[in-house]
């Protein structure tokens, strides 16, 4: 397997390498490296978006989340994903004509234009911050456990993630945004590829799809249906879920940015297609992956059933594209995060321009940092905390969109809720308070709540003058 | 323009309407796997639709977004 790991490795690396020498240009401006001049088109536009969506989540999550808790899993990512990119168009077109004519620089300094109000900017920062730093570290821990799996004894665990931080921060430094892009479209590429080989592999352990069921009925039938033997996928959870998943696109940056750096308004809602065409493609192998792991691995845990599934049981070639395919995956990722989190922060600075990218450049060396903390010391399931960190940015949702849509001038209170929401969300992460109250879960309590706020908010404001700019007669 | 606008609100109605229904037990029927569908149990094949049908929708809603001729215009 070593072998064909350096031989893969060698030439994604290679492709990494051009990737980002093809976007470095000596003199660029701040607005190149953080918004990649905003001319990305579909192609592009696509895979970038689906490489920063599909990340170690879906490479190694989604499977475990199917071995864990059966078929209902599509519901909880598929079905929200779809609905997603039809969220996407409507947003999307919001989004590009609210920038039409002015200078991007994040959704926070979006977000505090639109209120006329720091706060809302330094609150969108905030949760960003809070709910992408444990996700990026999370990720980071599933590449290094699964190279420890590969490499036993080779480095420690922090070894590998260190290693895995440094690379992203050398790649985003050289290219920028548009590195990551051109990365992204190699990685989405390499993603879909590979989940498909060990997808197909797995699939034909079976003999097929009804007998891969029929196997499954007779080891587990709980799996075959909602919620699934842990109890967990509910109709509630999945509803909350999906509310979720369809705010990705408005409230985590790295996805707002790619719609508007996208060419059109016509390239940017047949991303949206491509996008939703993509999920299925690349959720469906994972539903195969994990129902191998339920016939094979039930007993096992998380880290013996990644290392079985998807090196030991697999040919050599297949063990080290996978290997290849999950750093593509989770690169991707963490790097989109750990860029937008620095595009948030400039659009909240003031001051000369090279300071503010001073600035910036130092604000993505200490996220990575502290990203690389949290993948040393974080323990929990991929899908779940991948799940918290959309439900956590989503809170956020509502202000957003009321700050985006209303053509009205509209009360600063909705900032003031979404921070007292996001408190409170974390109070209950930290086990201070109950996340269930009369039998609703609190994330949901919290999207109603301030979905409510927002329309009340919106209703109750004051009409904009439109003042007519002078002409010369 | 008003038939886009009709249009895109439809699709719009439709792709909530779909949404709902996948958490209704027409969808997902507590500990129930049949009928099945080539052996795919039920929750999952009729999930499956709805997925190809919320993109389908987007498709569509990419023809008749009446924001689309905005833009044109605007240009």
């Amino acid at each position: 397997m070593i072998f064909w790991v350096w031989v893969f490795g060698l030439i994604y690396a290679g492709l990494l390498v051009f990737a980002s020498l093809r976007s470095y240009k000596k003199n660029r401006s701040s607005e190149e490296f953080m918004m990649a001049g905003s001319n990305i088109g579909l192609t592009l536009g696509v895979l970038t978006f689906a490489a920063a969506l599909f990340s170690t989540f879906t490479f190694l999550g989604m499977p475990d989340f199917f071995r864990i808790n059966g078929v209902a899993a599509w519901i909880f990512l598929a079905v929200s994903d779809g609905a997603m990119v039809f969220l996407l168009l409507w947003f999307g077109y919001h989004i590009r004509m609210k920038v039409k004519g002015m200078e991007f620089r994040g959704v926070a300094g979006l977000i505090s234009r639109c209120y006329e109000n720091r706060l809302a900017g330094y609150v969108f920062f905030l949760s960003s911050f809070l709910f992408l730093i444990p996700y990026v570290g999370i990720q980071i821990q599933g590449i290094a456990i699964f190279m420890d799996a590969a490499f036993p004894g080779s480095f420690p665990a922090w070894g590998w993630s260190a290693g895995i931080v440094l690379i992203m921060l050398v790649y985003s430094e050289i290219g920028g945004l548009k590195a990551i892009i051109f990365s992204d479209a190699i990685q989405g590429l390499l993603l879909l590829g590979v989940i498909w080989i060990i997808g197909w592999a797995c699939l034909s352990h079976f003999g097929g799809i009804g007998p891969m069921f029929d196997k499954i009925g007779t080891v587990q039938e709980d799996l075959l249906s909602s919620p699934g033997p842990q109890g967990l996928l509910t109709p509630q959870f999945l509803f909350a879920s999906l509310i979720a998943i369809l705010m990705i696109p408005v409230t985590q940056p790295q996805f707002t940015t790619r719609i508007v750096v996208m060419k059109s308004m016509k390239t940017m809602q047949l991303m949206a297609v491509s996008l939703g065409a993509f999920a299925i493609l690349v959720i469906l192998p994972t539903i195969f992956i994990g129902m191998y792991g339920a016939d094979l691995y039930s007993e096992y845990g998380r880290d013996e059933f990644f290392a079985n599934a998807f090196l030991y049981d697999q040919p050599d070639a297949v063990a080290a594209l996978a290997i290849i395919g999950l750093i593509a995956a989770g690169l991707s990722t963490t790097n989109a995060q750990i860029f937008a989190l620095g595009s948030e922060l400039r659009g909240l600075l003031r001051g000369n321009e090279n300071s503010i990218m001073t600035k910036t450049k130092i604000g993505i060396f200490v996220f990575s940092v502290i990203a690389f903390f949290f993948s040393i010391i974080v323990i929990d399931q991929l899908v779940l905390l991948a799940r918290v960190s959309f439900a956590g940015t989503g809170i956020m949702g509502p202000m957003i969109i009321l700050g985006i849509l209303s053509n009205r001038k509209v009360s600063p209170a909705i900032i003031y809720l979404s921070l007292t929401g996001l408190i409170i969300f974390l109070l209950s992460l930290g086990g201070w308070i109950p996340d269930m109250y009369f039998d609703i879960r609190l994330d949901l309590i919290l999207f109603i709540t301030l979905g409510i706020a927002a329309v009340i908010s919106h209703l109750t404001g004051t009409k904009r003058q439109l003042i007519r700019p002078k002409t010369n007669e | 323009m008003e038939k886009k606008r009709l249009y895109w609100r439809i699709c719009c109605v439709a792709a909530i309407i779909l949404s709902i229904i996948t958490f209704t037990p027409l969808v997902i029927p507590q500990g129930v796997s049949k009928p099945e569908l080539g052996g795919v149990p039920y929750s999952l094949w009729t999930s499956f639709v709805i997925t190809v049908l919320l993109v389908i929708l987007t498709y569509i809603g990419t023809r008749v977004h009446p924001g689309m001729q905005n833009e044109e215009e605007d240009l």
